[in-house]
């Protein structure tokens, strides 16, 4: 018994010391048989997309800058990995990803990131020419004491907008109603679509006037009704994020605005005369797009907002639905309308390429990287490879190809070829490009908005949230004040539109708001607003 | 008295006196059977605990946990001057205390009634039965919950509705807590009724004997004989549930979390994870996440204490 004791202990002495040894880590450049430098990369990519070693324009990549890159490809949970990765210290030469280090992160983990800057003035002549050509792609990627270590993007072809409203013409035509412009015809119309048989399917019950996409507790975003602060002239980005707008040059936020409590107002009276989906605050994404699919081919929502028609309706109904001129508040209002401009949010990235500065060979991995940011490069980053889905038709001339598998949609071909929107890029201006049909539908059904944008202050009422770069003092204080706020503001905004109420607690919802410290916040981003516009101009 | 007598307590070997020494060498293949578990507490609780000291010092990344400058209560303050700070405690003991006054008396009335069947086929397909809900995991149980609560097309939600019970009750703030109690109850009441049946099992036959004897009917046996017998296993669960009591568990809350049920659903937890990990507030988040472990703590040194005062039962 005592023999086994012993050698019990023995075994568990042994086991604790191999668990202890330390591994030998090399600090020596790899390179392969013939010369190439071996780094290390991390992808957050779609699910959708094929692994990279097939992707055609990347090997040719690599080739070019003399690299060979071990990938890992993440396409779920990046946030709960990126956590313990970054508190470890143990990070890839180069990670790849829109946003997938957030500029908190930089100044959370300093000295993990490498700063690009030197590196780009000697070896990154693309990123420079994008920084020459957009202004704003080096204000975007430049953090607040002048390092580098997030490079930003340019896609030139995406909307000015993200959210555009819908409504289904074919059910106005049955009932004899025309296309509303201000909130009171809106109201008409809905009523109408509720009380009598919209879709002729001989039942006048089975249609939902209007839906929205669930609302999250952090804030809003697309496809939600706060575009229709633009009725009163509020020019929001993002589809409204955490409120924070810009008008006349001065920094606001819209859940304290008078017109906000209009806006609630007026969605309250809709949604207790049972015209909005009683399942908008319940339901999640996938719920919202398969309701607005219809059935066969009835379609169920008469009025609600989307990216495209046919991403938005599917192909079966999506023909009886068009957008419409943004309306305004009343049939006598005479001030400004404005619309949701996501313009920067749609064709700038932020942080979509960084180093880690433990990176064996910087000046290889820098040329990885510039050459990413070639124009021909980044066209085959956001659709593909050149033979396969882009056809060169001249010098600085492409034109996008249709998809080889004939059962796909251009925008599933594309997101299955190649990073797309989650790689870096710099689309030149100076590209002419042939885009896929379904990006032409886009710039079609984009035309009302686009002329009302022709008269949008860019300068003044739009406000630049992705671009301001925070200090981490001032942004952890924000950030702080923006959880408690949300926390009141999102619950007020469905509470307020439910049940009603707002006039009664407004005044008590402003001071309680006013106390968690809005407006610091407020006062700290027009500080950090007035510094990019002076370094703008 | 002859008997007493008789008896001669000089030959009883004297007892040895009981000292860990004398259990290791004694109950050696017991201590063998439980090192992997002391070994793992050990290990992922006991080791990482240096960490704590985050809570009190500015999260440093380049100095690393224990690196950073001391901060004191400083978190712990902002935290309790925070403008949520109430409405979370309310909330999460709202919720939690809740649970624990549906959810730990249903697994005794279960167990006792499972007790009561005689037909031995039965009675293990109904426990099999009733306790494969725990196995179902809680993204699955939210998402039940989303498609049969549903207004306009859940089963539920339609049935509720012809009972009178109008609107979104996902989107409820008073609806919240009972949904996230009864599906509870009704996930785990199965699992946590098998340590009740265990101890049952254990029960002596002879006491049923006796007390049939003695003419008791089953309501008679069920409070004379079973109860007591599980009384003991009662009051050392309740002592361990009071340890959580200002914890609610986070997924099933940040599943079930809305922007309707906010005002209800928004707990320590979910407001953890949202300063802490979504926003980079380590420090902060681990000065709360003491702070609710402290309370925890002492809720369950008080509890112990009644316990042993009252039951003479306790955990130490």
């Amino acid at each position: 018994m005592k023999n086994k004791i012993i050698l019990f202990i023995t075994i568990c002495l042994m086991l604790i010391l191999v668990a202890c040894s330390d591994d030998e880590t090399s600090n020596e450049p790899e390179e392969t048989e013939d010369g190439k430098v071996v780094l290390t990369g991390l992808i957050t990519k779609h699910p959708l997309t094929k692994d990279l070693e097939d992707m055609e324009w990347l090997a040719e990549v690599e080739e070019r800058a003399g690299v060979e890159i071990k990938w890992e490809e993440v396409t779920a949970d990046w946030d709960q990995k990126k956590g313990a990765m970054l508190a470890g210290g143990d990070i890839p030469d180069i990670i790849v990803g829109p946003n997938a280090i957030t500029d908190a992160d930089f100044a959370q983990f300093p000295g993990l990131f490498e700063n690009l800057k030197p590196l780009i003035e000697e070896h990154g002549s693309n990123i420079q020419a994008m920084f020459d050509e957009h202004p704003e792609t080096e204000l975007l990627s430049t953090q607040t004491d002048g390092e580098i270590y997030g490079l930003s993007k340019y896609q030139q072809f995406w909307p000015e907008t993200a959210t555009m409203q819908f409504i289904n013409n074919q059910w106005l035509e049955n009932l004899g109603l025309d296309v509303p412009t201000n909130w009171d015809e809106l109201f008409d119309v809905l009523m109408a679509f509720k009380e009598e048989d919209a879709n002729g399917n001989g039942d006048p019950n089975d249609e939902i006037p209007m839906d929205f996409a669930p609302v999250g507790e952090g804030g809003f975003g697309y496809f939600h009704p706060t575009v229709l602060l633009g009725s009163m002239g509020m020019t929001v980005t993002g589809g409204g994020g955490q409120g924070y707008f810009l008008e006349d040059g001065e920094v606001k936020n819209f859940f304290v605005d008078e017109r906000y409590k209009t806006f609630v107002s007026f969605l309250n009276k809709l949604y207790e005369n049972g015209l909005i989906n009683d399942e908008a605050f319940t339901q999640d994404y996938s719920q919202y797009q398969a309701l607005a699919r219809g059935d066969g081919d009835e379609a169920k929502i008469g009025y609600t907002f989307g990216w495209e028609r046919t991403d938005r309706f599917g192909l079966d109904v999506s023909d009886q639905y068009e957008t419409f001129d943004p309306m305004k508040v009343s049939a006598d209002y005479d001030g400004e309308v404005s619309w949701s401009y996501d313009y920067n949010e749609l064709n700038f990235g932020v942080n979509f390429i960084q180093m880690s500065s433990a990176t064996s060979n910087k000046e290889a991995a820098m040329k990885f990287i510039n050459e990413l940011y070639d124009p021909e490069v980044s066209l085959q980053v956001l659709f593909g490879s050149i033979g396969p889905n882009i056809e060169e038709t001249g010098e600085n001339s492409y034109k996008i190809l249709e998809p080889q598998d004939e059962e796909m949609d251009p925008g599933t071909w594309k997101w299955t070829s190649t990073w797309a929107d989650n790689g870096p890029m710099f689309i030149s201006d100076e590209l002419d490009v042939e885009l896929p049909v379904d990006m032409q539908a886009v710039d079609e059904q984009q035309a009302p908005f686009n002329a009302l944008f022709e008269s949008l202050d860019r300068e003044n009422d739009v406000f630049p949230g992705m671009m301001l770069k925070y200090s981490e003092e001032d942004h952890n204080q924000m950030t702080l004040v923006n959880t408690d706020f949300m926390n009141i503001a999102i619950s007020k905004f469905g509470e307020w539109i439910t049940s009603g109420g707002v006039e009664d607690e407004w005044d008590s919802y402003l001071q309680q708001v006013e106390q968690m410290g809005l407006p610091s916040n407020i006062e700290i981003i027009q500080g950090y607003y007035d510094d990019y516009n002076e370094q703008l101009n | 008295m002859a008997l007493i007598q008789g008896t001669n307590t000089e030959t009883l070997p004297k007892a040895k006196k009981a000292t860990v020494l004398n259990t290791l060498r004694r109950d050696y293949q017991l201590w063998l059977m439980i090192l992997p578990a002391i070994i793992c507490v050990i290990i992922f609780n006991y080791i990482p605990m240096y960490g704590i000291q985050l809570a009190f010092r500015e999260y440093d990344f380049t100095a690393g946990l224990t690196g950073g400058e001391w901060a004191g209560l400083k978190y712990f303050e902002q935290f309790i001057n925070s403008h949520l700070f109430w409405d979370l405690i309310r909330n999460t003991l709202l919720i939690s205390v809740t649970t624990i006054l549906v959810g730990f008396p249903a697994p005794i009335a279960l167990a006792l009634l499972v007790n009561q069947i005689r037909w031995k086929r039965g009675k293990r397909i109904l426990q099999t039965t009733v306790y494969l809900p725990h196995f179902i995991s809680i993204v699955v149980l939210v998402g039940l919950l989303n498609v049969m609560l549903s207004p306009n097309t859940g089963v539920l939600g339609l049935l509720l509705a012809k009972l009178g019970v109008e609107g979104n009750l996902l989107a409820s703030v008073n609806a919240f807590v009972p949904i996230y109690v009864l599906s509870d109850v009704w996930q785990h009441v199965g699992w946590n009724s098998i340590i009740y049946l265990a101890a049952l099992a254990a029960v002596d036959p002879q006491l049923y004997d006796a007390a049939k004897i003695d003419g008791a009917n089953k309501w008679q046996i069920i409070k004379n004989v079973e109860i007591p017998a599980i009384i003991p296993t009662i009051i050392i669960l309740l002592i361990l549930n009071m340890g959580t009591v200002i914890s609610t568990g986070f997924e099933k809350i940040f599943l079930m979390q809305n922007s309707l049920n906010l005002p209800i659903s928004e707990v320590i937890e979910t407001y953890v994870y949202k300063t802490g990990i979504v926003s980079n507030q380590f420090s902060y988040a681990a000065a709360i996440g003491l702070f609710n472990t402290f309370i925890n703590f002492m809720m369950l040194v008080i509890v112990n204490t009644i316990a042993k005062k009252v039951a003479r039962i306790s955990l130490w």
